[in-house]
C-alpha cells in the first residue's frame, strides 16, 4: 500500500519533485552504480521506482534468482513478483484489462497464443530488447512487431529411473514396445502446456495412431508433467513421457535417482515468452527487465537451475547445448484449434 | 415489553430505551449491507459472467444450453454428486459418534483427540492427498509395501488410491473435522434432563444416545451433513491428484479443464456452477422441512448439568476407534510427509546421509516469501475467520428470532457462497472489488473480504445450530425486564453460544488458512499467503519443501488450536461452577 501512495506522490508531485528523490539515491550509492548510472533506461526505471513482474514461466526458485540479480544489479527499483502457473498469469491480467486495472509490467507465460491474442486487442507496446542479439538464431525476432520475445526455453523429452531401467526408451515410439507397458507415467494435456504442445507434436509426426497404441500401454496420467519425476522417484512408475528436461536435471543434480533421455525422434520444444502491456505503469523499469533476461546474468542463473540458456555464449548445465539435440517446435496459425483436437483425440484414444 | 417498567426507570435511562429500535435498525442495516458487500456482488457477478460468451462477450444463454445438453459435461456432474454424499456419509458417520464419544464419555484422551481432529482440518486437500499417494499408491505406496513385505511379493496390492473409493476415503477423511466439531459443540451445551429421564425408564447407554441425545443435535448433525456434502462437491486438490489418473473427472476438475483452455471458457465455468447451487438449495430445503416445526431448545433456565457416560470395559475398545481418525487424517499421512521433508532428496530414500532438516532452514530462513506469506495467512485468517463469524452469527441469530421480514431470505444469502467452487468465486470477487464502491485490489482487505464471505455459510450454519439449541425463554426474561434485542443478543444469547463461537470461529479459521482457489486472481505480490507457495513449490515439483511447509503449518495450526482450548475453556468453567450451583439444588 505505501507503494501504492508513493506512486501516486510521484504523480500528483510532478516530475521534478520525482528528479529531485532519484537524484538524492544516486548520490548515497554512487560507487555501486557507477556502472549502470551511464544507461539513460535505468535513469527513467529508476525514477518509476518499482516493477511489478506477472511470470508462470520457470519454477519459483529460479524465478526469484533472476529477481535478485535484477535488484542487485539494477538498486533503487523495488521488484515485486507474482509467480504463478501460465493460464492463472494470463487469466488475471485479462481480468485486470477488463476490469481497467493496471498492475502489470512484465509478463511471462509458456503459450504463444497469449502474445498473439493480446496483440491482436492492442494490449501490448512493443520494445526491442538491445541484448537480444545474443539469442540462438532460431528464435530471434519471433514478433516483426517487436512486441513479444522469447522469455524461456522448455524442452519435452523422456525420464526415467536409472537403477530400475536398464536400457531406457531412446525415441518416442520407443515408448510403444511391450516392456513399457503398464511402466509409463505421463500429464494429462488438458491440466497441463507441455503435453499439450507433446500431443500435437506427435499427432503431427505419427497420426492418431500413435496416441491408440500409447493408450495401451496403460501410462499414469497425473496432472502437470512435473508428476512425472514423482511417480518415479515415488518408485510409482519407472519411464515417463512428455517430460519436463529441465525440471528432472535439477532433481537428478539434487542427488535423486532419475535422469533424461532426449528422444532422436526430437525432444518437444516449447518457448514461453514474454511482453509489456500497453498500460504497464513502469514502461521504462519494464523494458529495463526485459532486456535484463538477455544478460549473462539471467543465462547463467539459467544454467545454473538446469534451463537452456538465452544466449549462445553461456553453455547449459552438464556442457549440453541446443545443437546437440534434435528438437521440434509446433508451429501455424491455428495451434488453438490444434490444441483442442488433441485434448479431444486424447480423451477417445488415451482415456 | 414496557408494560412492567415505569416506576423503576428514573429519566436517565428514557434516552436508551429510545436509542433500541435505533441501534436494532443500525445493525440489521449493517448486516444487510455486508451481505449485499460480501456476498450479493461478487455472486452477482458470477451470474452475470455466466449469461456471457466466452469468445464474444455477449449475453447468451448458450452456458446453461451447453452443460445441459453435452454428456460431456454431465458425467463430471454424477461424478460429484457420488463423492460429495459419499463423503458426507462418512463425515457424519465418523464425526457424530465421535464427538458422542468426547463430548458425553468418559473415553481417556479427549482433550488430544479434540485438538488433532480439528488440526487436521488445516491439511489442504492437495496434501492430505499427496500423503495419502506416498501411502497407498498401488505400487510405491508404502502401506501396500509394508503388506507384501508381510504377506510375501505375490500377495498385490490391496490398496489403491487411485480410484473413486481411494477419493471418498481421502475426502471423508478430512471432512470429519466438520461433523464431529459442529456435533461436539451442540453435545457440550445440551442439558440432560431428557436423558435422565430415559436412563430413568431404563433405557441403555445406545438407546439413550440413539433415542435422545443424537435427535437432540439434529440441527447440528443435518448441517454438518450438507457443509460435508458441499466440501466433497468443491474440493478441487484430492479428485485432481486421486482421480484423474483413473479418468474419473468431477465438477472441480472440468472447471480447472475451462482454465486451462485458451482462451479460458471462464463464463462457461461459472455456468457450469449453478447445478451445485440447485442441488444445494435443495439440501437446505430438506433440511427445513424436516426441521420444521420441532424444538430442539435444550439451553433453557431450568438446570444444566455435565454428566459423563462411564463406558466402563468399552473404555480401551472406543479409545482405540477414537484414534483411528486422526491416524488416517494426521499421523499416517503427515509421517509420510514428515519423512520426505527430512530427507535432502527423497528418491535416495531414508538413510542417514540423506537425512536433513535442510528444507525446514529453507522454509523458514531461506526464503523471504515465506516469512511474508505466513505472517499474511495468519492475520488475513484471523481478521478473516472474526468478520465471518460476527456476520454469521448475526444472521443467525436474526433468522433463527426472525427479527425482520424476510430473515430467511438473509440465511438464504448467507448460504451461498461456499458451494461455488473456489477459482468460480475468485473472479466474483476480482469483479466485484475492483471497481466503485469498494476497490480493494492489492489491499489484505480484498483477501479478508474474500475470505470471509466464502465461508459466511460455515459461521452461519455453526451459529444456527447453536442458536436452536438455546431457548428463547431467558431472552424473554431479559426482554420482560426491558433490556432492548441488541442488549439480550450480547448479555445473555452470546455468553451462552460461549464456547461453540470458539470452536466456530476455528472452523472458519482453519478453511482460511489452507484455502488456495479463491485466493488464486487475489493475491498480489504483498499479499502472497502460504498455500499459494506450497503450491509453487509442488507446482515447481519440490516436493520435499512442500511436504516441509506443510508440517509447519500442521504445527502452527496445533499450535493455535492448543492454546486457544484453555481459552476455551476459562468460559466453559465458568459456566460449569454456574451449572454446579444450579444443580446442588437438584437430587441427583
Amino acid at each position: 500500500m505505501t507503494d501504492i501512495s508513493r506512486r501516486g506522490l510521484l504523480k500528483t508531485g510532478g516530475l521534478a519533485g520525482a528528479a529531485l528523490l532519484s537524484g538524492g539515491l544516486a548520490g548515497t550509492g554512487f560507487a555501486r552504480l557507477a556502472a549502470a548510472q551511464d544507461d539513460p533506461l535505468y535513469a527513467a526505471a529508476r525514477k518509476e521506482g518499482a516493477l511489478t513482474l506477472y511470470w508462470g514461466s520457470y519454477e519459483q526458485q529460479t524465478m526469484e534468482a533472476i529477481r535478485d540479480a535484477f535488484k542487485a544489479k539494477y538498486p533503487g527499483i523495488e521488484v515485486q513478483l507474482l509467480r504463478q502457473a501460465s493460464q492463472t498469469v494470463y487469466t488475471r491480467l485479462r481480468l485486470e484489462l477488463q476490469n481497467g486495472v493496471a498492475e502489470c509490467d512484465s509478463l511471462g507465460t509458456t503459450n504463444l497464443l497469449h502474445y498473439t491474442e493480446l496483440k491482436k486487442i492492442g494490449a501490448l507496446a512493443a520494445y526491442d530488447p538491445p541484448d537480444a542479439a545474443m539469442l540462438p538464431a532460431a528464435f530471434k525476432g519471433l514478433d516483426k512487431d517487436a512486441m513479444y520475445h522469447v522469455g524461456a526455453i522448455s524442452l519435452t523429452s523422456i525420464n526415467y529411473a536409472p537403477g530400475k531401467v536398464s536400457a531406457p526408451p531412446t525415441s518416442w515410439t520407443a515408448l510403444l514396445e511391450d516392456q513399457w507397458k503398464g511402466k509409463i507415467t505421463t500429464g494429462s494435456p488438458a491440466f497441463s502446456g507441455d503435453v499439450a504442445s507433446w500431443v500435437v507434436a506427435i499427432r503431427r509426426k505419427y497420426g492418431d495412431d500413435y496416441l491408440r497404441r500409447f493408450g495401451q500401454q496403460k501410462p499414469k496420467v497425473g496432472q502437470s508433467n512435473v508428476d512425472t519425476v514423482t511417480d518415479i522417484l515415488a518408485g510409482e512408475r519407472v519411464v515417463g513421457s512428455g517430460a519436463p528436461f529441465s525440471y528432472t536435471l535439477t532433481q537428478k543434480a539434487a542427488g535423486n535417482p532419475i535422469d533424461v533421455s532426449v528422444p532422436t525422434d526430437d525432444a518437444i520444444l516449447n518457448l514461453g515468452l514474454t511482453g509489456i502491456p500497453v498500460k504497464a505503469p513502469h514502461p521504462n523499469a519494464a523494458r529495463l527487465f526485459t532486456n535484463f533476461l538477455y544478460s549473462k546474468e539471467v543465462s547463467d542463473i539459467l544454467s545454473k537451475n538446469y534451463w537452456p540458456t538465452l544466449r549462445t555464449d553461456v553453455a547449459w548445465a552438464e556442457g549440453r547445448s541446443l545443437d546437440q539435440l534434435k528438437w521440434y517446435r509446433n508451429s501455424g496459425d491455428d495451434l488453438a484449434a490444434e490444441v483442442a483436437e488433441g485434448i479431444a483425440k486424447w480423451k477417445e484414444l488415451v482415456r | 415489553m414496557g408494560v412492567i417498567s415505569t416506576s423503576s426507570r428514573d429519566a436517565e435511562a428514557r434516552p436508551v430505551m429510545a436509542r433500541v429500535p435505533l441501534v436494532k435498525a443500525a445493525v440489521l442495516g449493517a448486516v444487510i449491507l455486508l451481505l449485499v458487500l460480501l456476498v450479493v456482488q461478487p455472486f452477482g457477478w458470477v451470474l452475470f459472467n455466466s449469461l456471457h460468451d466466452d469468445a464474444t462477450g455477449a449475453w447468451t444463454l448458450n452456458n446453461y444450453a451447453r452443460v445441459v445438453q453435452s454428456a460431456e459435461l454431465i458425467e463430471p456432474l454424477v461424478n460429484s454428486l457420488i463423492l460429495a454424499a459419499a463423503t458426507a456419509v462418512i463425515a457424519v458417520g465418523i464425526g457424530v459418534p465421535l464427538a458422542w464419544l468426547v463430548s458425553r464419555t468418559d473415553l481417556p484422551l479427549r482433550r488430544t483427540i479434540r485438538v488433532l481432529t480439528l488440526t487436521a482440518f488445516v491439511t489442504p486437500s492437495f496434501i492430505g492427498a499427496t500423503g495419502w499417494i506416498l501411502l497407498a499408491a498401488p505400487n510405491s505406496g508404502w502401506l501396500n509395501t509394508a503388506w507384501r513385505w508381510l504377506a510375501g511379493e505375490g500377495a498385490g496390492t490391496p490398496l489403491n488410491i487411485y480410484s473413486m473409493a481411494g477419493a471418498i476415503f481421502v475426502c471423508g477423511i478430512y471432512t470429519v473435522p466438520y461433523s464431529f466439531t459442529m456435533v461436539s459443540s451442540a453435545l457440550d451445551e445440551m442439558a440432560v434432563e431428557l436423558e435422565d429421564a430415559a436412563t430413568t425408564l431404563g433405557c441403555g447407554v445406545l438407546r439413550t444416545m440413539a433415542s435422545i441425545t443424537i435427535p437432540l443435535a439434529a440441527p447440528a448433525v443435518i448441517a454438518s451433513f450438507i457443509l460435508s456434502f458441499i466440501q466433497g462437491l468443491t474440493l478441487f486438490g484430492v479428485p485432481a491428484f486421486l482421480l484423474t489418473p483413473t479418468g474419473i473427472p468431477v465438477v472441480t476438475t472440468k472447471l480447472a479443464e475451462f482454465y486451462q483452455l485458451f482462451p479460458p471458457e471462464i463464463y462457461l465455468a461459472a455456468a457450469y456452477c449453478m447445478p451445485l447451487l440447485l442441488v444445494t438449495g435443495a439440501l437446505f430445503w430438506m433440511r427445513r422441512r424436516y426441521l420444521g416445526r420441532k424444538q430442539y431448545v435444550t439451553i433453557s433456565g431450568k438446570t444444566r448439568a455435565g454428566r459423563q457416560i462411564r463406558l466402563g470395559g468399552w473404555r480401551w475398545p472406543a479409545l482405540i476407534l477414537a484414534l483411528l481418525v486422526p491416524l488416517m487424517s494426521v499421523f499416517l499421512p503427515y509421517a509420510a510427509l514428515l519423512l520426505v521433508s527430512l530427507t535432502r532428496a527423497w528418491g535416495q530414500g531414508l538413510s542417514w546421509e540423506n537425512l536433513s532438516l535442510y528444507w525446514y532452514w529453507w522454509a523458514i530462513f531461506g526464503n523471504s516469501e515465506t516469512h511474508t506469506a505466513i505472517v499474511n495467512s495468519l492475520v488475513y485468517s484471523t481478521l478473516g475467520a472474526t468478520l465471518c463469524v460476527a456476520l454469521g452469527t448475526l444472521v443467525a441469530y436474526i433468522v433463527e428470532r426472525r427479527l425482520m421480514v424476510g430473515a430467511s431470505l438473509l440465511g438464504a444469502v448467507a448460504t451461498v457462497p461456499i458451494v461455488i467452487p473456489g477459482i468460480v468465486l475468485s473472479v466474483g470477487f476480482f469483479a466485484a472489488y475492483t471497481r466503485a464502491p469498494l476497490n480493494l485490489y492489492g489491499t489484505p482487505l480484498l483477501l479478508i473480504a474474500a475470505f470471509a464471505a466464502t465461508f459466511l455459510p460455515i459461521a452461519y450454519s455453526h451459529g444456527g445450530s447453536i442458536l436452536k439449541g438455546i431457548g428463547p425463554e431467558l431472552e424473554r426474561a431479559a426482554r420482560s425486564l426491558g433490556a432492548g434485542e441488541a442488549r439480550t443478543f450480547l448479555s445473555i444469547t452470546l455468553p451462552l453460544m460461549g464456547g461453540g463461537l470458539v470452536s466456530g470461529w476455528f472452523l472458519v479459521f482453519i478453511p482460511i488458512i489452507r484455502e488456495l482457489s479463491v485466493a488464486v486472481f487475489l493475491i498480489t505480490p504483498k499479499t502472497n499467503v502460504m498455500t499459494t507457495l506450497i503450491y509453487n513449490a509442488k507446482d515447481g515439483g519440490n516436493y520435499e519443501a512442500v511436504c516441509a511447509m506443510s508440517v509447519l503449518l500442521l504445527l502452527i495450526t496445533l499450535f493455535l488450536v492448543a492454546v486457544a482450548r484453555p481459552l476455551a475453556g476459562l468460559t466453559g468453567a465458568r459456566r460449569t461452577s454456574r451449572k454446579t450451583a444450579t444443580a446442588a439444588g437438584v437430587p441427583s
